[in-house]
């Protein structure tokens, strides 16, 4: 028994069909919303953003560097990428989970762009996290004490991130057929992760990491900053598409296309890894530029009223509110402490992301260090420095004051402030308002002995009028080096320490 | 009635999702050898993290323990839901306890946190799995809710340490002074897991009792 | 009538079983019955013309394309309709996302055209009211017929029905037939199903198949007419009956070899088909 096959098709209309690129879009638009609105994804993303809303507004005091913002954008999206990780892996087993891979496989669309599709649906989670990303910036960005400038691949690290956790999830779902999979990646994810913002950033393994933080130094210069930000955003797209295209070739797509994708595609994440690796040791030239920095940094100086400010180029902008500070603790002083020129120079401790080192304290005369953090308890201890320098002449002198000076520099520095006992206790190392205690300053810790504190409590619970005037009246002997406690208390017209001055 | 008790435990036995298990154990081993493979000698946080990955990873998969295709078929038979569940965690937690033990050898000695403390905290994850895995199957119709559950544990995990208050804090390094308060609350949450995974144990009945005495 | 679907010679073999065993058709619009114990190859056929498996041998088109080839196949999937035997849903989509899912997959153009169609396909098999609901919520046969409107989303040219009418209720099976019968209006269908009745009430055309081949091809009142003069009944069971039972009416009815003189009932396509079945599997079975 043989039969005939008939070429015509036989009457039966098939239904409006649209390209394969078409419909394999309308797959990806369908699944992007499956996946916005999974239960892990909707809480990662919840997270996130009331992670901004809690942490931006008192970021950096209000005073950010945006070459250190932007890395500030991308330790939240790994919570995001892990929930689309597992997400998106779900989505590409549900037919395995629920027993319709029979049936689908019988569809116009073949298996490896309903994979491609998977693949796609990743990209608007990865855009709603440029979006957060680009509002914490922004955010950052707006407020008035900002500085410097943020970098696009540094911002562009965390959707990165986020794009690969995705296709990584996809890859997974081609390669392993179980949900048991993806959470149980997930667990030595975290552990890279983790190694990942703990690490110095200082060698090319730990650059393989999908995002490296390095915290803990000052804020740099951005020409001094040594990230290969570029490379890595290369390496993180290299893996996220690589990943894609290896989920599409195990799916069965076995066309040219998705073949030179796969090297095109490894290229890449290869040569943003080797890159990469190269750029986080700095060159000769960025040490010595590094060294430069912290020995005789190239600084722009203006003149503001007296005095001469000098601060890295990018922090320019925040020459108006040191000059505020200083102007504010110069009028209280008196004798020829009023008009005396400083020079506040902006200094950095070193010159690479992680080590937190002190600044030497200047003891050329006048010199006032400024470091390039701002805000907060930076403002009395930048205070703080101003008045050791009218007080006792230079910063390397007053942190060795020890006697009754400490009274009225402690008064110059606080007493302007909105609230002097509040910014006491901020500037001192224990938060205490009572006992002796360290005082911070840009530079080296200043100390203050129980007596002395007790005495600048008393000053600063008088009204600042009365005791301003006896200041400027008994200036000279206020800062005559060997003054008592006792004596300046009595000039200053409240009650003497009850011990001695003594200085451990 | 001991030979049917025996039946039944091969039978439940079979019905595992023993791969599922068997993988997860592998990789929590895995973890806890890195650092005698690596030659590495870890802090005493560095090993407590890795132990605390070990006890996740040995979660994530009990999560998928409770997983029963045959779930409607077997509702309505005379052996009881908790009883079969029970069985389920019974044959696993012999086996579960030795891998433990395993990977606790497995990481150094020197930086090895205590034992007592850090037992209890992957007890808490295992017990919370296997509660959430119980209440899914109690609260919904899916027979495998592993998936579902090992998400969402997988969150809790990230999410926890990020988010509990100061004085919350589960997790506390060693020299911490929050050590022993931390794993009290440890302690109360192994009594919480074990409260909701009873709970959970019958079949769903929504509002609807059975009338009659007992 | 012009062939849209042709097969011939198809065989294949899972192992040392023998599931089709050179089996030739030709399909025309309107609806044909597959009939046939368990196990005579009816899904293993369906799922061959449906392209999920390829044969190991022999050759078939549908609507004039050749799935042998990858673009063949293209065409051909383009072109069908399928309702497995045990339809996956993913319970956590609703009925119009899983047919808007499957529409996708089957690469209907333009998302207002294909909403309008799976909304048109969900109205044809009834779900217009349930069709925001998530399938985990619905009853058997309402997924049946979400099924159903997957099969149908596109308006196949040849839509394959693999036991579509299994555990659905009196009602619900009525309701189905309509459906069906609304699809084989200008469709090619092919329905695989244990219910004689179905093909009895739905197709213009029956195809009798046991153990992996064709038993059996021509319409329905030629298979019942195959039991014509050999369906009596009697007061007991007749031994030498192949099959026999006792009616509510408390007679015998018997199929087989009448004895002279027995008292001839009217034959019905379920005697036929026992009859043609005779020796291949336990006819009792399918005497439900």
């Amino acid at each position: 028994m043989s039969a005939v096959a008939v070429d015509a098709p036989v009457g039966a209309g098939t239904g409006a069909r649209g390209s394969s690129n078409g419909a394999l879009l309308a797959l990806a638009r369908f699944e992007a919303r499956r996946l916005l609105t999974r239960v892990p994804v909707v809480v990662a993303f919840v997270a996130y953003a009331a992670w901004i809303v809690w942490h931006t507004p008192g970021s950096w005091d209000g005073h950010p560097a945006l070459q250190e913002a932007d890395r500030d954008t991308q330790a939240m999206p790994m919570l995001v990428g892990l929930a689309v990780l597992v997400s998106a892996n779900f989505a590409a087993l549900r037919p395995v989970r629920h027993g319709t891979e029979q049936h689908l496989g019988v569809l116009a669309m073949p298996a490896w762009r309903r994979t491609a599709a998977h693949a796609l649906s990743v990209v608007p989670a990865a855009l709603l996290t440029a979006v957060c990303v680009g509002g914490q910036f922004t955010w950052e960005a707006l407020k008035p004490g900002a500085v410097g400038h943020g970098s696009p691949a540094e911002l562009a690290a965390g959707p990165l991130v986020v794009l690969a956790a995705g296709t990584i999830g996809v890859l997974v779902a081609s390669l392993v057929r179980s949900p048991v999979a993806a959470p149980l990646l997930v667990v030595p994810l975290l552990y890279l992760l983790v190694l990942g913002s703990g690490s110095g950033g200082a060698d090319g393994v730990s650059w393989l990491a999908p995002v490296v933080v390095q915290s803990g130094g000052d804020a740099l210069p951005s020409g001094l900053l040594g990230r290969p930000a570029a490379w890595h955003a290369l390496y993180l797209a290299g893996i996220a598409l690589c990943a894609a295209f290896l989920a599409l070739l195990r799916a069965g797509g076995r066309n040219v296309a998705v073949r030179t994708g796969v090297a095109l595609t490894l290229a890449l994440a290869v040569a943003g890894g080797v890159l990469q690796a190269r750029g986080a040791q700095p060159s000769p030239e960025l040490t010595a530029a590094r060294e430069r920095a912290v020995s005789d940094p190239a600084l722009r100086c203006t003149e503001r009223g007296r005095s001469t400010y000098c601060a890295f180029p990018e922090w320019a902008p925040r020459v108006g509110v040191w000059a505020g500070v200083v102007d504010r603790v110069q009028a209280l002083a008196g004798g020829t402490a009023r008009e005396r020129r400083l020079v506040v120079g902006q200094r950095i401790g070193a010159a690479d992301l992680v080590s937190d080192a002190a600044v030497p304290p200047r003891s050329e005369p006048g010199r006032v260090t400024v470091g390039t953090a701002w805000g907060g308890n930076r403002v009395p201890e930048f205070s703080s420095a101003v008045a050791a320098v009218l007080v006792t002449g230079s910063e390397k002198a007053g942190g060795e004051l020890c006697d009754g000076r400490m009274v009225t520099l402690m008064w110059l520095s606080l007493s302007w402030q909105d609230d002097p006992m509040d910014a006491l206790r901020r500037v001192r190392l224990d938060d205490s308002v009572s006992g002796s205690a360290i005082v911070l300053s840009p530079t080296e810790p200043l100390s203050m002995t129980e007596g002395q504190t007790d005495v600048v409590r008393r000053l600063l619970e008088k009204p600042a009028g009365g005791t301003g005037e006896r200041v400027k009246a008994h200036w000279d002997e206020l800062t005559e080096p060997g003054v008592t406690t006792a004596r300046a208390a009595e000039l200053l017209g409240v009650a003497g320490p009850r011990e001695a001055d003594s200085c451990e | 009635m001991r030979v049917a008790a025996v039946d039944l435990a091969g039978a439940v036995w079979r019905t595992l999702p023993r791969r599922v298990l068997a993988a997860a154990g592998a990789l929590g081993l895995l973890i806890a050898a890195v650092p005698a493979a690596t030659g590495a000698e870890p802090t005493p946080w560095q090993t407590l993290t890795l132990l605390r990955g070990v006890a996740l990873t040995g979660a994530l998969g009990l999560a998928f323990l409770l997983d029963d295709p045959a779930r409607h078929l077997t509702a309505p038979v005379p052996v009881r839901r908790p009883v079969r569940q029970a069985l389920r965690v019974a044959l696993v937690a012999p086996l579960a306890a030795l891998w433990w033990t395993a990977a606790l050898l497995l990481v150094p000695s020197a930086s090895r946190p205590p034992a007592g403390a850090i037992t209890l905290e992957a007890a808490v994850v295992a017990l919370l799995a296997l509660a959430g895995a119980a209440a899914a199957v109690r609260l919904t119709e899916g027979a495998r809710p592993g998936p579902a559950v090992a998400a969402a544990l997988l969150l809790a995990a990230v999410l926890a340490p990020l988010s509990l208050p100061e004085d919350w804090a589960l997790f506390v390094a060693p020299g911490d002074p929050r050590w022993a308060a931390a794993h009290d609350r440890w302690a109360v949450l192994l009594a919480g897991a074990v409260v909701a995974g009873a709970w959970c144990g019958p079949e769903p009945l929504g509002r609807r009792r059975w009338r009659g005495a007992g | 009538m012009t062939p849209t679907v042709s097969a011939s010679g198809l065989s294949l073999h899972y192992g040392r079983t023998r599931a089709l065993d050179d089996v030739s058709l030709r399909l025309t619009p309107g609806v044909t019955g597959l009939l046939g114990p368990n196990g005579a190859g009816k899904t293993t056929l369906l799922r061959v013309l449906a392209t999920a498996v390829p044969a190991d041998r022999g050759a078939f088109t549908v609507l004039g394309h050749d799935p042998a080839t990858s673009r063949g196949r293209q065409e051909v999937r383009r072109r069908l309709g399928y309702l497995p035997q045990t339809p996956g849903f993913h319970p956590d989509f609703t009925a119009f996302e899983f047919v808007d899912y499957v529409a996708i997959l089957k690469e209907l153009a333009g998302r207002g055209e294909r909403h309008r169609e799976v909304r048109r396909v969900l109205d044809e098999v009834g779900l217009r009211d349930v069709r925001g609901r998530r399938i985990r919520k619905l009853s058997g046969g309402m997924r049946q017929r979400v099924a159903l409107a997957a099969a149908l989303v596109g308006d196949p040219g040849f839509l394959v029905l693999d036991e579509p009418t299994v555990g659905l209720d009196p009602e619900q099976r009525m309701r189905f037939r309509e459906l069906i019968a609304g699809a084989g209006e200008g469709r090619t269908v092919l329905l695989s199903t244990h219910q004689t009745e179905d093909v009895a009430m739905l197709c213009h055309r029956v195809v009798v198949m046991a153990r992996g081949a064709v038993r059996f091809d021509g319409t329905p009142a030629e298979l019942t007419a195959r039991a014509g003069g050999r369906v009596w009944s009697s007061a007991g069971r007749d031994p030498g009956a192949k099959a026999g039972w006792r009616t509510g009416g408390g007679s015998f009815r018997n199929v087989g070899d009448p004895p002279a003189g027995a008292e001839l009932a009217e034959p019905t396509l379920e005697d036929g088909y026992l009859l043609v079945l005779d020796g291949d599997g336990d006819t009792a079975e399918v005497a439900a």
